[in-house]
């Protein structure tokens, strides 16, 4: 049984409360480095605990802290991703509602190593509970000299601001929430300047998950060591998996890196409904290609799921059994694409629009030969060539679904219906 | 405090005041239901930021509203999870039970029903956002059940207003 | 300078260029859509991806710095196939109304579609409508969204070179669409580069919708005739008829920007005021006659004045060979120096010649600007000279330059700028003073003493933290340039404030700053007027009339005596008019009646004249008094040159003969002379063009034929400065008095402006405008209508309450024929003390131009078109 290091706290009765966190022993990592470790040498645990970002493209978070200019005139910002859109998650909700003071310790310990005096926290507008008990525990750890001028009598001043989203996906992709962040429409920036550099206000900016900043007091308090040794070195740690769909315990589940994906699905998460089979995973929120039911042995890890030609993403695992339309689900992902695409290039804005009208039509037995080639065409001209990620995203989700269900899609057009209704 | 303090007190996290135009309209559309104009001038006014700018963030993200909702702003998820799950039939069931298509207000203006995308809250699929409040694991009773005490909780509401306004001839 | 291989050719290129500037630079062609000159990128319509070596994916050429070693290609199959693609997702939402579309046979997406589209799409599903009818965001912004291919050019230029933040964009992804605030664009600049710089048929000019085919339309290369920035533009007409005015970024020195003027304000062209034949005062009344019969009227009246003094005013809006010809004839035919060039202010020759000499730059203004410091005295650039506005922010955003601004009235570059002394109406001597004498306190042991030890120890202004502020950032600059407002000009304390300018100058000039000159001219060719000597106490130059040698060239030259004494400027004139002594005022093409600051006065004057000639294309106010009204070509219907604030020479062609019986301009020069028994020689347009080339130096060299679309610098060698100082004016004692500043607005800078139907159309209605504490003192507010009261009048205007503005000031823009502003004013006393107080119901409002022509229902929403 692996003991639950991020979500050990989000089962007590009084989980968000300081007095339960500090019980727990909380803040000891901020007292740790405040009072024995300089920021390089923070950023240099960070590094050789492997630490890949949870947020969705698991890019290495100490390599990216120490692309932060030692020496500038400006002020420097950490900015914290609690934007989570992605369809299929829910882990960093649940850590802010229940356990936001691992949050914020990981903030301050965070700003410390990269010599940041302020912290936005970028939340989704919907997390009304979560916003309301990150603003509670803010004011405690406020109150208790956690946060504020000289941390716990330090000479480390830090401040963390919550700032609300108003619904758009799009302010998860990194620069786009800066933007937001900047009182402007979230469309992404153009990179470079990359964040690090020149970010918020033009100002080097780090910007990480929520999970991915939760890591960081434990790496502190156990050694980066502890932390390699779970799941394979490259791509380690303890990890956030939501489970959702159509299984019998979804929920989310703490385990190691790499763990395989049918092992989470059929035995941590229950396996199908009474009756069912599962028919194919989502593995990582749905930007990531869809994975049929063959291929579940595939270790939930950036590296294994990329060589498969999917991606770990956000960690949220959908389950689709045997009774669900393929085409239905592609479809609805599309909309999704298409209704959070932020219109600010052509293939995004135009090509989803275009993948949407087809693939209803061929959903509704409306679509005609000469549709899939066009739908193949679209992703092709979609994919790698939009200005960030959401297209790609797009792109491969509905590629995967064209060749692992082509049948399914095919049959909608030949029977003129779909053949699950 | 008044909403220009509250937007002044929004203001100053932020270096630069552009920055606080989102807090400033979530406070607004807190303040006046939603986003008209005159409101978003105001903003403008109060931060001092060019007119277009606010109007652009107000229509860009979908919890502004610049228009006028219901009381109760029904947001049912039908994402991949929530669809899964049967979100589709709890749509048609809402629309059949309140007499309205998604996107509309019941012409008492009590409800206004969307859909929406994923609420971040799959675990509890289907899921429907009202208000602030999430309410997970749906399905038509539990629906009903929540419609009923929605009504019920605008009847006590509506009964307060109308007994804190004046009566004719007081 | 990196190399980089694009498409097997080998190039060197400076470090930083993007792969788009390098293989433009080999002729090689990417196709673009968001890409703009002007602009910063980015790189959101994918049109321009390319192969890099070594990079997995397509990387866009706008964006994408080079790099030593580079490897790019632009025609691989796969690039090919990429460019099809995105052209076909566009081009399958996109109307394909081309028929009716204003930009069929001129649209970008068009010829990108021709060049690199697929012949055939695929895509069979209904194409995204957003509405079907086109939305008036103004009176002259009409918007069809379902062209728009989110290019977002038109939002940055807005944004980014205007300044003006009016256009946005709203929604997003597919519902994404630009507009105006709450859909309408009632109150932006209305410059309409937006619509110059839309690739489709997305955003249109109203006026010219549907109007033309753009190639039925005859095209001219002109300028534009508003103000001194000279930029320039296309005219298209139809068989002779005006149509619309086009822009594009190689030439001139708008780089394709223009002004609501320039764009939508050439329609005065059209105006029905025309004086249609020549007319002669009978019975009291002016009666229309034939040439020959004005002729015979007119011979008889100057002969009856033969032995008076003569007087010449003419505008600073003619070419230059109009005004060369005008002052020759005064001088040679009339024997009178009395010449004057403006009908509001008169210019201190004295004072203004040495710093001309000294310090006047004839230099391209991105290049005077592009230096590192440059400091805007007076006037509100913003609604004079709006193109050098842009142009300034440009260098302010992108080329860091440090911006200073000196005035009494705010302007939009403010907020642009590095410092900024706000000085009282009518302070800027006295500020300028302090600046100076801070500049010398901050130099300090840098500055020979003696020299400059008075300048030191001047009394220091009230506005001292401002002034010391801006004369550190001048200190800080390694070279410096001073951009002057006319409005500067207009005030009895012209003198002193050219004197304090040169003062300054000079300080710059001995720390090293190389400081140059430019004025910021509000009307066209303000510096040919001055350059062909259309001043009373200058010859073509400017050179002093006094100066012997000068007047014994151009007496040889010109065959004739010259009068040695300086002449009589326009107030002068008028002096001379009221005391009975003006044989004949002979008046071309301005009309001082509507213009010189004091009404009562002018119009005494203007009646007292024996003879009043007025030679115009339009019926003005002036010419309503006149005894012999000429009809002169309009603009557009001569060729000649303009001499812009850059000294640049660019020639304005006609594009129609002049209409009626109007003449040109030098043929009635030819028909007075040939009624006063002398002939001009040489006397067409080309000949006079060599004639100025051959004797004023600053023109020597310029050949017609050579002036291409971006004309020709005039040049001079600046002599060094005379080593004066001046002694700082009388800090004025600071008064509650409201002071009354007057100039133009964006929409009207005079004359041309008021027969504009489109320009009538967009300006506001005429306003007063003052300082939040001001109004609140007054107990007036925003949008009430105010009375503004001085010793001589008082006019009624909506009030405008400006929170920029400093306290005690109060502007009314000029050219609002119906406000007779000019009757509040009083001869030589500027600032205008007034006060101002609400209107009751009894006060006159109106009837204003431009009101009664307003289109239904605009301002608020968007109405359907
Ligand atoms: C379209 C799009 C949406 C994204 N949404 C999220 C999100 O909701 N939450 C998140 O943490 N990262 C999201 N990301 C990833 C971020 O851009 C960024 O990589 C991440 O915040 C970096 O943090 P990390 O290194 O800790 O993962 C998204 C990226 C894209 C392209
Ligand atoms: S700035 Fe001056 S020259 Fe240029 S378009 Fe406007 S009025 Fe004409
Ligand atoms: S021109 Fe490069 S992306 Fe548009």
């Amino acid at each position: 049984m692996f003991e639950p290091v991020l979500l050990k706290n989000v089962d007590l009765p009084d989980g968000h409360l300081l007095s339960s966190y500090e019980a727990g022993g909380g803040y000891q990592a901020l007292r740790k480095v405040l009072g024995e470790c300089t920021p390089d040498e923070v950023v240099e645990l960070v590094k050789q605990s492997n630490l890949r970002g949870r947020g969705g493209a698991g890019f290495p978070t100490g390599m990216k802290w120490s692309f932060v200019p030692k020496r500038t005139d400006r002020p420097k910002y950490l900015c914290c991703n609690a934007d989570e859109g992605e369809p299929g998650t829910f882990k960093d909700r649940i850590i802010m509602e229940r356990d936001p003071h691992q949050l914020i310790e990981a903030l301050a310990v965070s700003g410390y190593a990269i010599g940041a005096e302020v912290a936005y926290v970028y939340v989704r507008g919907e997390y009304v509970t979560a916003i309301r008990r990150l603003e509670q525990a803010i004011a405690e750890a406020h109150e208790k000299g956690y946060l504020g001028t000289g941390v716990l009598g330090s000479d480390f001043n830090f401040a963390v601001h919550i700032h609300c989203g108003a619904g758009a996906y799009i302010c998860g992709e990194e620069t786009a929430m800066l933007e937001s962040l900047e009182g402007k429409r979230a469309q992404p920036r153009l990179k470079p300047p990359f964040p690090a550099v020149a970010g918020l206000y033009a100002s080097p900016t780090v910007i990480n998950n929520v999970e991915t900043l939760a890591c960081v007091p434990h790496i502190v308090m156990r050694g980066p060591a502890w932390f390699r040794g779970i799941g394979p070195d490259k791509s380690p740690g303890p990890k956030l998996y939501c489970v959702s769909g159509q299984v019998r315990k979804p929920g989310l589940y703490e385990l190691p890196m790499g763990i395989p994906l049918r092992e989470l699905v059929e035995d941590h998460a229950g396996g199908p409904l009474p009756g069912r089979k599962v028919k194919a995973v989502i593995p990582g929120g749905v930007s990531a290609p869809v994975i049929p039911e063959p291929g579940l042995e595939i270790g939930m890890d950036f590296d294994s799921l990329a060589a498969a030609g999917s991606m770990l993403g956000s960690a949220g695992v959908i389950v689709i059994d045997d009774s669900t339309c393929m085409v239905k689900v592609a479809t609805r992902i599309i909309e999704f694409f298409h209704h959070e695409s932020c219109g600010k290039c052509t293939p995004c804005r135009e090509g989803l629009n275009w993948a949407v009208k087809v693939l209803r039509r061929v959903e509704a037995g409306e679509g005609a030969p000469g549709d899939l080639e066009q739908l193949d065409m679209l992703c092709k001209g979609i994919f790698g060539n939009t200005f960030c990620a959401l297209g790609d995203g797009a792109a491969m989700g509905l590629r995967a679904a064209l060749k692992h269900f082509r049948d399914e899609f095919v049959a909608h057009i030949e029977e003129r219906r779909c053949p699950f209704h | 405090m008044t909403m220009r303090e509250e937007i002044e007190a929004a203001a100053a996290r932020y270096p630069d005041r552009r920055s606080a135009l989102m807090p400033a309209l979530l406070i607004a559309q807190r303040e006046h239901g939603h986003l008209p104009g005159p409101v978003l001038e105001e903003v403008a006014d109060i931060l001092g930021v060019e007119r277009i700018w606010v109007y652009e963030l107000a229509t860009f993200y979908t919890l502004f509203h610049t228009e006028p909702i219901g009381m109760f702003h029904l947001q049912l998820c039908d994402n991949v999870s929530c669809m899964l799950c049967g979100s589709e039939d709890l749509l048609t069931h809402l629309e059949a039970r309140l007499g309205i298509k998604k996107g509309e207000t019941t012409p008492d203006g009590l409800f206004t029903l969307s859909t929406v995308e994923c609420l971040g809250a799959c675990e509890m699929a289907p899921v429907m956002q009202v208000g602030d409040d999430y309410h997970g694991n749906l399905d038509v009773v539990r629906l009903d059940a929540l419609l009923d005490s929605l009504r019920a909780a605008a009847g006590r509401f509506a009964r307060v207003e109308h007994a804190s306004a004046p009566q004719p001839g007081e | 300078m990196v190399s980089v291989t694009i498409d097997e050719h080998k190039l060197e290129v400076e470090a930083g260029s993007t792969v788009l500037a390098a293989a433009e630079r080999l002729g090689i062609e990417i196709p673009t859509f968001c890409y703009w000159k002007r602009l910063p990128p980015l790189a959101s319509c994918r049109m321009c991806l390319v192969e890099i070596e070594g990079l997995r994916r397509l990387q866009p050429a706008c964006a994408t710095a080079v790099a030593e070693g580079m490897v790019v290609r632009t025609n691989t199959p796969l690039i090919e196939e990429t460019r099809s693609s995105m052209l076909d997702m566009l081009l399958a939402n996109h109307p394909l109304d081309c028929p009716i579309c204003d930009k069929g046979g001129e649209c970008e997406l068009q010829d990108m579609v021709m060049a690199y589209g697929p012949r055939e799409s695929g895509f069979r599903d209904a194409k995204r409508v957003f509405h079907s009818k086109d939305i008036r965001l103004s009176p002259v912004v009409i918007m069809n969204v379902n062209r728009c291919i989110q290019c977002q050019r038109c939002v940055r230029m807005c944004e980014e070179v205007v300044g003006a933040v009016a256009l946005g964009t709203v929604e997003k992804g597919m519902d994404t669409a630009v507009t105006g605030f709450e859909g309408s664009l009632a109150s932006c600049d209305q410059c309409g580069n937006c619509i110059e710089v839309c690739p489709v048929g997305a955003l249109m000019s109203f006026p010219y919708r549907y109007k033309a085919r753009p190639w039925d339309l005859n095209e001219t290369d002109t300028i534009c005739p508003h103000c001194g920035t000279g930029c320039q533009l296309t005219v298209g007409a139809r068989k002779g008829e005006f149509m619309r005015v086009r822009s594009d970024w190689e030439h001139g020195v708008n780089r394709e920007t223009l002004c609501v003027r320039g764009r939508f304000g050439l329609d005065f062209i059209e105006s029905r005021d025309r004086i249609k034949r020549p007319m002669i005062r009978r019975d009291g009344a002016l009666t229309p006659v034939s040439w020959e019969e004005a002729g015979d009227y007119l011979s008889r009246r100057l002969s009856a004045v033969k032995g008076k003094v003569a007087g010449g005013l003419i505008s600073p809006r003619l070419p230059n060979e109009v005004l060369y010809q005008f002052q020759k004839l005064m001088r040679t035919v009339l024997r009178t120096n009395n010449i004057d060039c403006s009908s509001r202010w008169s210019t201190p020759v004295d004072a203004l010649g040495p710093l001309l000499a000294s310090f006047h730059t004839r230099a391209p203004l991105q290049e005077v600007i592009g230096r590192d410091c440059v400091l805007v005295i007076g006037g509100n650039v913003t609604e004079e000279n709006p193109v050098t506005e842009y142009l300034l922010r440009d260098a302010a955003r992108r080329q860091q330059t440090g911006l200073l601004m000196l005035s009494a009235r705010p302007s939009r570059l403010d907020s642009d700028a590095r410092a900024v002394v706000r000085v009282p109406p009518g302070g800027e001597a006295a500020s300028l003073a302090a600046v100076a004498a801070g500049l010398v306190s901050a130099a300090g042991p840098v500055l020979p003493g003696d020299l400059f030890a008075d300048i030191g120890r001047l009394p220091a202004a009230t506005d001292s933290d401002q002034s010391n502020a801006l004369a550190a950032a001048l200190m800080e600059g390694r070279s410096v340039t001073l951009l002057v407002s006319v409005d500067v000009l207009r005030s009895p304390l012209a003198r002193a404030t050219l004197q304090q300018l040169s003062n300054l100058l000079q300080i710059l000039y001995v720390l090293g700053k190389a400081p140059a000159l430019q004025f910021l001219f509000d009307r066209a060719n303000q510096m040919g007027a001055w350059d062909m000597g259309v001043m009373a106490g200058a010859l073509p130059g400017p050179r002093p009339v006094v100066d012997a040698q000068t007047r014994a060239a151009f007496a040889q030259a010109w065959g004739a005596e010259i009068p040695s004494e300086p002449g009589a400027d326009l107030d002068a004139m008028l002096q001379l008019c009221v005391n009975g002594r003006m044989g004949a005022l002979y008046v071309v093409g301005t009309d001082p009646l509507l213009s010189y600051p004091d009404r009562e006065f002018v119009e005494r004057a203007l009646k007292a004249a024996d003879l009043l000639i007025v030679q115009d294309a339009f019926l003005t106010d002036t010419a309503g008094l006149a005894d012999v009204v000429l009809p002169a070509a309009g603009y557009g219907e001569e060729t000649g040159i303009f001499t812009n604030n850059e000294g640049r020479a660019q020639k304005v062609r006609k594009f129609r003969e002049p209409v009626f019986e109007a003449r040109g301009n030098l043929a009635i020069f030819d028909f007075v002379a040939a009624l006063c028994g002398e002939a001009q020689q040489p006397s067409t347009q080309g000949e006079i063009f060599d004639e100025i080339a051959r004797l004023i130096p600053a023109y020597q060299g310029l050949k017609q034929e050579e002036l291409g679309p971006d004309g020709a610098f005039t040049t001079a060698a600046l002599s060094p400065p005379a080593g004066e100082f001046f002694a700082a004016p009388p800090v004025a004692s600071a008064t509650n008095a409201l002071l009354l500043v007057t100039g133009n607005c964006l929409f009207h800078n005079g004359y041309l402006s008021e027969h504009s139907e489109i320009l009538n159309t967009v300006a506001e209605d005429p306003y007063v405008e003052m300082s939040m504490q001001d109004a609140a003192r007054l107990g007036v507010s925003d949008s009430e209508h105010v009375v503004v009261r001085s010793a001589q009048g008082e006019l009624t205007a909506k009030l405008k309450v400006n929170r920029r503005f400093p306290k005690g000031l109060v502007f009314v823009p000029e050219n609002y024929k119906a406000l007779r502003l000019n009757s509040l004013m009083r001869r030589g006393e500027y600032p205008c003390p007034v006060e101002v107080h609400k209107a009751r119901a009894t006060d006159e409002v109106g009837p204003f131009n431009g009101s009664a022509a307003r289109a239904d229902g605009l301002g608020q929403g968007m109405p359907p078109a």
